[in-house]
């Protein structure tokens, strides 16, 4: 195939047949409905793709575990308000290790919000939105051809990660049109791991805490930390081999900017003047690189669309103070980056000069 | 084989209490999964979150145990990546009605081939006996002490609104009943819900004035009749087989490859 014009959200779907999903289920909500709507016309024409518009993200987010154990590669596509409605069953997937991935199309929260400014408030949400304890592994691409390929290692990983993968997005990016050639991108697919439903087994996928022989384990802490301790080790471990990145920009600057998704091309114009360091897997978060790369730096500034989320996590990792750049309010602009960086009184001299002219 | 090959007796005792209604629900579901050659190539079940969500533990199948009130979202989408299965929801009727009401709601106007069997002990029995949208009207319960306030939900209305769906009421004490009705739906090619009187003793028969479950099936047999055969609508405490039209002219049989799923029980 050739080059042609292409919106983020439609990249997603194609990535997500590209990885071999069969099933979609969601439910509209602005950014992200042309995932649906794409997923909609593409099962029109291709029956062995199977597409629900369903009642609720509830319904969706529990039909895409369905559909997974019954053996479909399957995914939905949410914002911010339905991204909450998913979460009780996010951690259900996570207890009963099905692979599946969500897309997450941030806007502006919380609650209805801004429809639909965009947004980069679910970052915490990605990591902590269901209860208890469990291991996201979470990517945020930043182009259109991005997101097409990390939707399709989204696939790859929740397979081998044997969990639900969560790909962030935001309303810019999922409405931003580039001209890509996908066949440049060449993602080897995984196959299926899980034995589908109905292979002969008495299995029970439960998200209830049980013995492997489906007696209940509701009062056993040790079989509950020897099952919890056996997923993290798995995800960790698979994790290392999707620790994508970006380091790049002035590396001889003293100054180091932090920025992710769509944050990260609205800055390009900083790039004269500071390092950049780019996380595309969120979580589990870049830990070891970001030790590293920090250590080079006087200063670390993170741009983000919410305020400091990221910014707190890199505080945790590295026990230092970073500088915030908060983009508030659906204002992810190069003029709020310039505003935000005057403000911390980091704003390079030549980039204020061309404000001003 | 015998209906108990479908069953895990080896995990006995259940958790159930002892003159829980759910077991009697059970038997029967093996007994007509024996008859009608269903096994764990062909089958799979889905339980919810409750006393009744239970039974999927117990059963010879691959079994999901969803999460409250999402059993039909994760039916309906097994039926849809494999409409070879056999899929059978099993659960409590907070779960279906309350919490999953809106999931029923739309698995009716969509009509996918599932099962769903509703033990309707008309309380919340796991959490420890709350009213719920099945609890008749002025029964004390532990979350309505000045008796339950709201009518039920009409679940027969429910499921008549679409003309394609299969729609049956029965008791566990009416086992012969019990049986027919749960056969039927699983043959039916299309949504099947079958809502079965049951006793929770523990939890809300003895605090009604039942002193034990024998008390609570001799009501069910006093008070349930059988409708008039061909009946298009349940009349109150009337049980009977209310079937629309069958979507699809050939009905799916129930164990494929069996050559048993035909004839009465
Ligand atoms: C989201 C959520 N809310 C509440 C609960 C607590 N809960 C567990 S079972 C149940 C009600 C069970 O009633 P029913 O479905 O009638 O089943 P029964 O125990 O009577 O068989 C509730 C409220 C839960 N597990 N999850
Ligand atoms: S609490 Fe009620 S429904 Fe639950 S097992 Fe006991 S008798 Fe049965
Ligand atoms: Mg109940």
């Amino acid at each position: 195939m050739a080059k042609r014009l292409l919106q983020g959200n439609e990249a997603v779907l194609l990535g997500a047949v590209k990885a071999g999903a069969t099933y979609f289920a969601g439910y509209p909500i602005s950014p992200s409905s042309e995932i649906l709507m794409a997923a909609s016309v593409y099962a029109a024409s291709h029956p062995e793709f199977r597409f629900l518009q369903e009642e609720d993200e509830i319904a969706s987010a529990n039909a895409i575990i369905g559909a997974s154990l019954a053996g479909a590669k399957s995914f939905t596509a949410t914002s911010g308000p339905g991204f909450s409605l998913m979460q009780e069953a996010i951690g259900y997937a996570h207890k009963l290790r099905v692979p599946t991935v969500f897309v997450d199309v941030q806007r502006v929260g919380p609650a209805t919000g801004m429809p639909t400014m965009p947004g980069q408030g679910d970052i915490l949400q990605t990591r902590y939105g269901s209860s208890g304890d469990y291991t996201s592994i979470v990517f945020y691409p930043s182009s259109v051809a991005e997101c097409y390929e990390y939707t399709i290692h989204a696939f790859n990983c929740a397979e081998e990660s044997e969990s639900p993968v969560i790909l962030l997005s935001d309303a810019f990016l999922g409405h931003l049109n580039e001209v890509v050639d996908l066949d440049t991108i060449q993602v080897p697919v995984v196959p299926r791991t899980l034995e589908p439903l109905a292979s002969g087994h008495t299995r029970l996928f439960s998200g209830v805490a049980t013995y492997p022989d489906g007696e209940p384990a509701t009062a056993d802490g040790d079989e509950f930390i020897r099952q919890y301790e056996e997923s993290k080790a798995l995800r960790l471990q698979v994790a290392e081999r999707y620790a994508f990145y970006e380091y790049g920009w002035n590396k001889d600057s003293d100054t180091l900017v932090i920025a992710f998704g769509i944050t990260r091309r609205i800055a390009q114009p900083l790039a004269p003047y500071f390092a950049l360091f780019r996380p595309i897997r969120i979580w589990p978060v870049l830990q070891d690189q970001l030790r590293e790369i920090a250590a080079r730096y006087k200063r670390l500034v993170v741009i983000e669309g919410s305020d400091g989320q990221y910014a707190s996590v890199v505080e945790r990792v590295l026990y230092r103070d970073v500088y915030r750049v908060p983009l508030l309010g659906g204002r992810m602009s190069l003029e709020a980056v310039r505003e935000g960086l005057d403000r911390i009184g980091l704003l390079p001299r030549e980039l204020a000069e061309t404000a001003v002219s | 084989m015998s209906y108990k090959d479908k069953i895990k007796t080896d995990l006995f005792p259940t958790i159930w209490c002892p003159g829980c209604g759910i077991g009697l629900i059970m038997t029967q579901l093996a007994m007509v999964m024996d008859e009608l050659g269903l096994d764990k190539s062909n089958t799979v079940m889905v339980t919810g979150i409750g006393c009744t969500g239970r039974m999927g533990a117990y059963m010879q199948f691959d079994s999901v145990y969803t999460l409250h009130g999402r059993t039909i979202p994760v039916a309906e989408a097994i039926a849809t990546v494999r409409p070879e299965l056999n899929v059978i929801v099993v659960s409590g009727d907070g779960d279906l009605t309350s919490i999953g009401g809106n999931h029923l709601l739309h698995a009716i106007r969509r009509n996918p081939r599932i099962t769903v069997l509703c033990n309707n002990n008309e309380i919340y029995g796991l959490t420890g006996g709350q009213t719920g949208p099945t609890t008749p009207v002025g029964t004390k319960t532990v979350s309505s002490p000045a008796g339950s306030v709201y009518s039920p939900v009409n679940l027969q209305g429910l499921v008549n609104t679409n003309a394609n769906a299969f729609y049956a009421k029965t008791t566990v004490y009416h086992q012969g009943q019990l049986r027919k009705a749960i056969k039927e739906a699983i043959e039916w090619p299309g949504f099947s819900f079958v809502d079965i009187t049951s006793q929770c003793i523990e939890n809300n028969g003895r605090r009604i004035g039942f002193p034990s479950a024998n008390e609570m099936l001799n009501y069910f047999k006093k008070e349930y009749r059988q409708a008039p055969p061909g009946s298009t609508q349940l009349a109150y405490h009337q049980l009977g087989i209310v079937k629309g039209t069958p979507a699809t002219a050939e009905p799916v049989p129930a164990g494929a490859g069996s050559g048993k799923g035909s004839g009465e029980a």
